[in-house]
């Protein structure tokens, strides 16, 4: 039975997973919803997700929500079934540091990128708001200060934990979004070399740059979703 | 050499690691921080955190920080020589537990932090509670914690056997009921106040905040 995916394609937590099902070789049939109101259905809440988010999958008759445990998941199930690709590694003081640098993304990299993404893209197209650009300077600042911390901890590291794993994945969506489509912050990426290095390698990957590509057109074409 | 766990005694993150350490009965030294100038030095900064926090565990030479991240750790590494089971190995039990902890930091940490923040840490700064801003956090507490009392339906933990999970909410939960005057937000839905309860009835819980 194939693997059931709830969520937008160009939605940041569900084009995570995408990326994670592409590097384990999985298949699987992405399901979109109806509507960001369809969400909140009282059949949605009680079915798929309590909180009405995406993503949601499905592995048979087995349901679990939240873009990192659905990762956490799919590798502890499939890694090393179907490709020679590892995710998180079997040692388990490896395990646990990419487990550390996983914390780094939510705790310190993810929040200032969505105050930047919001402001700059979301903010007007779904809300008829206008960004604000004391929020920007600030966020700007944070992620800042953010890189200049990512650029020592890549100093003689190809990817943050030496080989490629989870915890690079799960940089994705979020360093695409401000890099790639929004473009205006890429300087921080950019003039910062270890970091600049790391990020076009985690991006030049087949799987992964074919995912980010597609959900760019969304954000660029369609005016209202 | 015992486990050596950096952090300052009374903070929920590193409680949350000596509740591990304390459910697992490993020994440990606390090296408590009284000064946050300590964390912020060059060298912390390179050895320990590279963010300039804690806490930090140094397992021999092996150093991991973030308090989940120990907290994953010390489990995959130490609950073989436990009777307890904070992490189940079937791979859908764990993932289970993952997706729990993920609500733990989406939904039930976020507005909870915000409510401690302007409550107790804003006033010990000097800064004035932003009443509106507890307002607003307490009402969006209060939704998460309508989707627990159904999550909670017919189970005493969250998974249904007590876990990880339950533990990470234990902190911040403990500074509600015991500095803050919100307690009913938790005790006013049945259910909730039956998980909180049994996770205070712990002796891990209670050998951790003995201390």
């Amino acid at each position: 039975m194939t693997i059931r995916l709830i969520g937008y394609a160009f939605s940041g937590p569900v084009l995570r997973v995408i990326i994670c099902l592409k590097e384990l070789g999985l298949p699987y049939e992405l399901e979109p919803p109806a509507s960001y109101q369809s969400l909140k259905d009282e059949d949605y809440i009680a079915n798929k997700h309590p909180f009405g988010k995406m993503p949601v999958l499905f592995d048979g008759g087995f349901r679990i929500t939240e873009s990192r445990p659905i990762c956490r998941y799919l590798v502890s199930k499939y890694q090393g079934k179907h490709n020679d690709t590892i995710l998180i590694p079997n040692d388990v003081h490896n395990a646990g540091l990419v487990d550390q640098f996983i914390s780094y993304e939510l705790s310190y990299y993810d929040p200032p990128i969505s105050k930047l993404f919001y402001q700059e893209k979301v903010a007007k197209r779904f809300l008829n708001e206008d960004p604000d650009p004391e929020i920007i300077k600030q966020a700007r600042e944070e992620l800042a200060k953010v890189l200049d911390v990512y650029e020592k901890l890549l100093e003689g590291k190809e990817y943050l934990n030496g080989e490629y794993s989870l915890a690079d994945l799960v940089h994705c969506p979020s360093t695409y979004y401000v890099y790639g489509i929004v473009t205006t912050h890429s300087g921080l990426w950019d003039s910062r070399p270890n970091v600049k290095n790391w990020w076009n390698r985690v991006y030049n990957r087949d799987v992964i740059k074919k995912s980010l590509e597609e959900s760019k057109s969304f954000w660029e074409n369609n005016e209202n979703i | 050499m015992a486990i050596k766990l950096i952090g300052f005694a009374q903070s929920p993150t590193t409680r949350r690691v000596v509740l591990v350490l304390n459910e697992l009965g490993i020994p440990y030294e606390l090296e408590s921080v009284t000064e946050i100038q300590t964390i912020k030095t060059e060298e912390f900064i390179t050895k320990k955190h590279p963010f300039g926090k804690v806490p930090v565990l140094c397992d021999g030479d092996h150093v991991v920080n973030e308090s989940r991240a120990i907290c994953r750790y010390l489990v995959s590494k130490y609950q073989k020589d436990s009777k307890t089971v904070l992490y189940p190995d079937d791979v859908h039990k764990a993932s289970l537990v993952e997706q729990y902890i993920s609500y733990e930091l989406s939904y039930f940490d976020p507005p909870l932090s915000k409510v401690l923040y302007q409550e107790i840490y804003a006033k010990r700064r000097g800064e004035p509670t932003d009443e509106a801003v507890v307002k607003q956090s307490l009402e969006e507490l209060s939704k998460t914690l309508d989707i627990y009392e159904k999550i909670l339906k017919d189970k005493d933990y969250l998974n249904g056997e007590y876990s990880l999970a339950d533990l990470f909410h234990l902190p911040c939960a403990h500074i509600v009921y015991n500095a803050t005057g919100h307690s009913d937000i938790f005790d006013s839905r049945p259910r909730v106040k039956n998980w909180l309860d049994k996770l205070r009835e712990r002796d891990a819980y209670k050998k951790t905040y003995a201390e």
